[in-house]
C-alpha cells in the first residue's frame, strides 16, 4: 500500500526523509547535550583549582585534573560519617515505609470496610498536601518530645505509610487474581499470612520500586535533616550545602563540586540499575 | 470464627445427624460467611491502621497544632505567649512582603508548571520516534530528573556563576554581555531552568501514556490526510489528557514547596533565607524567614494555613474547569 503511494514520487521522498531523520537526530542530541551539561560542568568544576573556578572570563577546562579534590573532600569534612548517617535514616525509612506501604495497599486493594472510600479519598486528597505545610509544625511537635537530633522521626515517617507509595501497591495488588488469596482462605491461612507468604513474594518489582523511590527521596532531602538533625548527625545533604568552608567561612568551591558528585553518583547508579523497574512504578503512580 | 469452617462443612461433627436438611445445610453454610464479612472488615482496619494512625499523629495533629498556634504570638522561647485571635491573619493580609511573595510564588508556579508540561510532552514524542539508541536517550535526558536537589542546586550554581560560569562564557564568546544571573532579576530564570532540567520525569509518565495510545487511531488519521501537528493536538493530546492533568497538579505543589531558591542563593546563615535574592523570594522562603529567622511560630503558622487553604481552592479549580476538557479513555472490557 505504501509502496503504491511512494512510488511516483521515490527519490524525493528519500531525499526529504533522510535531512528529516538528520534534523532529528540533530535535535535530539543537542538536546541530550544540553541536559547532560550542568552535571558535566560540575564535574569538571571540581576538577579545577580555586583559582580556576574563580576567573574571571571563564577557565574552561582545568590545566591540570585537580583529582586529589574528591580526596581532599573526604577529609575536608568527615565525609564517610556523613555518608553513613544517610544511608542509616534512607536504609531505615525505605525498608519501614516500604512494608508498611505494602501492608496498608494490600488493606485497600484486597480488603473492604464500611469507610473504605473515605478513606481512599482522604489518602488520594492527602498526596495534593505539600509536605512542607505539615513538616514545619510536626517539627515543633518533635522538639517538644524530645525527637530532635534523634533519627525517630523517620523510623515514625516509615512506619506510617506513604500515600503515594500506598497507592502504588494498591494499583498492583488489586490487579492480582482473585484464586490466590480463595485458595489460601480454603486452606485455613489468615489474611496476615496471606499477604506475608503470597503476595509479597509476588511483589518483587513494586517492592523494589517503592524502596528505590523511598531510597531517592531521603537521600535527596535536604529540608528535614536541616531542621531535625545536629551538625554532627546530619545527612550527606546538608554537609555537602553547608559544611565546605575554610575557617574563615568562606565556601571551598572545588571541594564542595567534587563532594557533591560523590553525593548524587550512587543514586544515579541505583536508577541505571534499577532503571526498568523504577520507570514502570513511576508509571503505573502516574496514569491511573 | 476461622476459615477453616468453610470448605470440611461435611466433616464436622453436625451434631448426630445423619442427613441434614436444606434449612440446616443452608445456614451451616452462612454462618461462616457472617462471620467472613466481620473478619474481612476488621482486617481492613488492621492493614490500614499503620497509614490511619500515621495520618492522625503526623498530619492532622500538626495541622491543628498549627491552626492553634495562627491564634497566638507563640515564639518557643518568650514564656509570655498570648492568644491574639485573628490577628496574625490581620497582620498577614496587611504586609506586602507577603503579597508579593504570594504573587512571586504563583507567577513560579503558572510558569513552571506549563513549560516543564509542554518541554517533557516536546521529549516525549521525541523520543518515542523511531530512532536508533532510543533507550539511551531515554535515560540520559530522564537522568537529571533524580539528581537530587542539592546537587542540581550546585550544578546551576556554577554553571551560572556571573564570572566562571559557562553560560557567560558562551554568551560572551557569542558576543552578548555577561549577565548577573544568580542576582535579581535574572535569578528567576535560573530557577525556572532547574525546573525544566527535571522535565524528564514528564516525559517518562508521557511516554507510557503515548505507548498506549492506539496504532489505529494514528493510521485513521494518516489516512485522512491529517498533518502531524493535527494529529498531535487532536489525538495525542486529549489521550494523554489525564496524565497531563496529573502532571498539572503534582507540579504544581511540587513549585510551591521547592527550596531550590535556597539551594541557588549565597551560603548565608544555617536557615540561608536572608542570602535569597528578591525575584526568588517565594511564598514558602518568606513562611521560612518567619519561622527560623524570626522564630514567629504563630505568624508563620497563619501563613501556612492561608497556603494550605489556597492550595485546596486551586486543586478544586484546576478539576473543575478540566472535568469536561479531560478525556478517559474507559476500556469497557477492563470495567469490574
Amino acid at each position: 500500500m505504501t509502496a503504491t503511494t511512494a512510488a511516483p514520487a521515490d527519490i524525493p521522498v528519500r531525499v526529504r526523509v533522510r535531512t528529516k531523520r538528520l534534523v532529528l537526530y540533530t535535535v535530539l542530541v543537542s538536546v541530550t547535550g544540553l541536559f547532560l551539561g550542568p552535571f558535566g560542568w560540575l564535574v569538571l568544576s571540581g576538577l579545577k583549582t580555586q583559582g580556576e573556578l574563580a576567573a574571571s572570563p571563564v577557565h574552561w577546562l582545568p590545566d591540570t585534573f585537580q583529582w586529589h579534590n574528591f580526596a581532599d573532600a573526604f577529609t575536608q569534612i568527615d565525609f564517610l560519617g556523613y555518608a553513613r548517617n544517610s544511608l542509616i535514616i534512607a536504609l531505615l525509612y525505605a525498608t519501614l515505609v516500604t512494608l508498611s506501604s505494602a501492608w496498608v495497599g494490600f488493606g485497600f486493594a484486597r480488603l473492604d470496610a464500611p469507610g473504605k472510600k473515605v478513606l481512599f479519598g482522604i489518602l488520594l486528597a492527602s498526596m495534593m498536601l505539600p509536605q512542607m505545610v505539615t513538616l514545619l509544625p510536626t517539627y515543633l511537635i518533635f522538639a517538644k518530645v524530645g525527637m530532635v537530633d534523634t533519627y525517630w522521626p523517620w523510623v515514625l515517617w516509615g512506619l506510617s505509610a506513604a500515600p503515594y507509595l500506598v497507592f502504588l501497591f494498591r494499583q498492583f495488588f488489586a490487579g492480582m487474581p482473585r484464586e490466590l488469596e480463595e485458595a489460601a482462605i480454603v486452606d485455613g491461612c489468615g489474611y496476615t499470612s496471606i499477604f506475608w507468604r503470597i503476595f509479597l513474594p509476588q511483589s518483587w518489582s513494586v517492592l523494589s520500586a517503592s524502596f528505590i523511590i523511598a531510597f531517592t527521596w531521603t537521600w535527596g532531602d535536604y529540608i528535614a535533616p536541616q531542621l531535625l538533625l545536629s551538625t554532627d548527625r546530619t545527612t550527606l545533604a546538608v554537609a555537602v550545602m553547608t559544611a565546605y568552608v575554610n575557617d574563615g567561612g568562606t565556601p571551598v568551591p572545588e571541594l564542595q563540586a567534587a563532594a557533591s558528585v560523590m553525593y548524587v553518583v550512587p543514586i544515579l547508579l541505583i536508577f541505571l540499575i534499577a532503571q526498568r523497574g523504577f520507570v514502570a512504578g513511576m508509571s503505573t503512580s502516574g496514569l491511573k | 470464627m476461622t476459615v477453616d469452617q468453610i470448605s470440611p462443612v461435611a466433616d464436622r461433627p453436625g451434631g448426630g445427624r445423619a442427613a441434614p436438611s436444606d434449612a440446616g445445610r443452608a445456614s451451616a453454610a452462612r454462618r461462616p460467611r457472617v462471620s467472613m464479612t466481620a473478619r474481612r472488615h476488621r482486617a481492613f482496619y488492621l492493614f490500614t491502621s499503620p497509614w490511619i494512625i500515621g495520618f492522625l499523629l503526623l498530619t492532622v495533629a500538626p495541622m491543628v497544632y498549627a491552626l492553634w498556634l495562627s491564634f497566638t504570638t507563640f515564639d518557643g522561647i518568650s514564656p509570655n505567649w498570648k492568644y491574639v485571635g485573628l490577628g496574625n491573619y490581620r497582620e498577614l493580609l496587611n504586609d506586602p512582603v507577603t503579597w508579593d511573595a504570594l504573587g512571586r510564588a504563583g507567577l513560579f508556579a503558572i510558569t513552571s508548571v506549563p513549560l516543564s508540561i509542554i518541554a517533557g510532552l516536546a521529549l516525549a514524542v521525541l523520543v518515542n520516534r523511531p530512532v536508533k539508541a532510543r533507550g539511551l536517550f531515554r535515560t540520559l535526558l530522564y537522568l537529571p530528573a533524580v539528581v537530587p536537589p542539592v546537587g542540581a542546586g550546585l550544578a546551576f550554581k556554577l554553571l551560572f556563576d556571573p564570572n566562571s560560569g559557562a553560560t557567560n562564557g558562551v554568551m560572551t564568546f557569542l558576543g552578548f554581555e555577561a549577565i548577573g544571573w544568580l542576582a535579581d532579576p535574572y535569578v528567576r530564570y535560573v530557577l525556572l531552568m532547574t525546573v525544566l532540567w527535571g522535565a524528564g520525569n514528564v516525559m517518562i509518565i508521557s511516554l507510557a501514556g503515548l505507548q498506549d495510545v492506539p496504532r489505529e487511531l494514528h493510521e485513521a488519521a494518516r489516512i485522512d490526510g491529517a498533518s502531524a501537528w493535527r494529529t498531535f493536538r487532536s489525538i495525542t493530546v486529549p489521550l494523554l489528557s489525564p496524565v497531563l492533568l496529573f502532571q498539572t497538579v503534582t507540579g504544581m505543589i511540587a513549585s510551591v514547596q521547592t527550596i531550590m531558591p535556597l539551594l541557588l542563593a549565597p551560603l548565608g546563615d544555617t536557615s540561608g533565607v536572608t542570602t535569597v535574592p528578591q525575584s526568588n523570594y517565594l511564598y514558602m522562603m518568606h513562611v521560612f524567614a518567619q519561622y527560623f529567622a524570626l522564630g514567629r511560630y504563630g505568624y508563620a503558622s497563619a501563613l501556612l494555613w492561608v497556603l494550605f487553604v489556597l492550595i485546596l481552592i486551586a486543586t478544586g479549580l484546576i478539576f473543575k474547569f478540566t472535568s469536561g476538557v479531560v478525556f478517559y479513555n474507559v476500556d469497557p472490557e477492563a470495567k469490574k
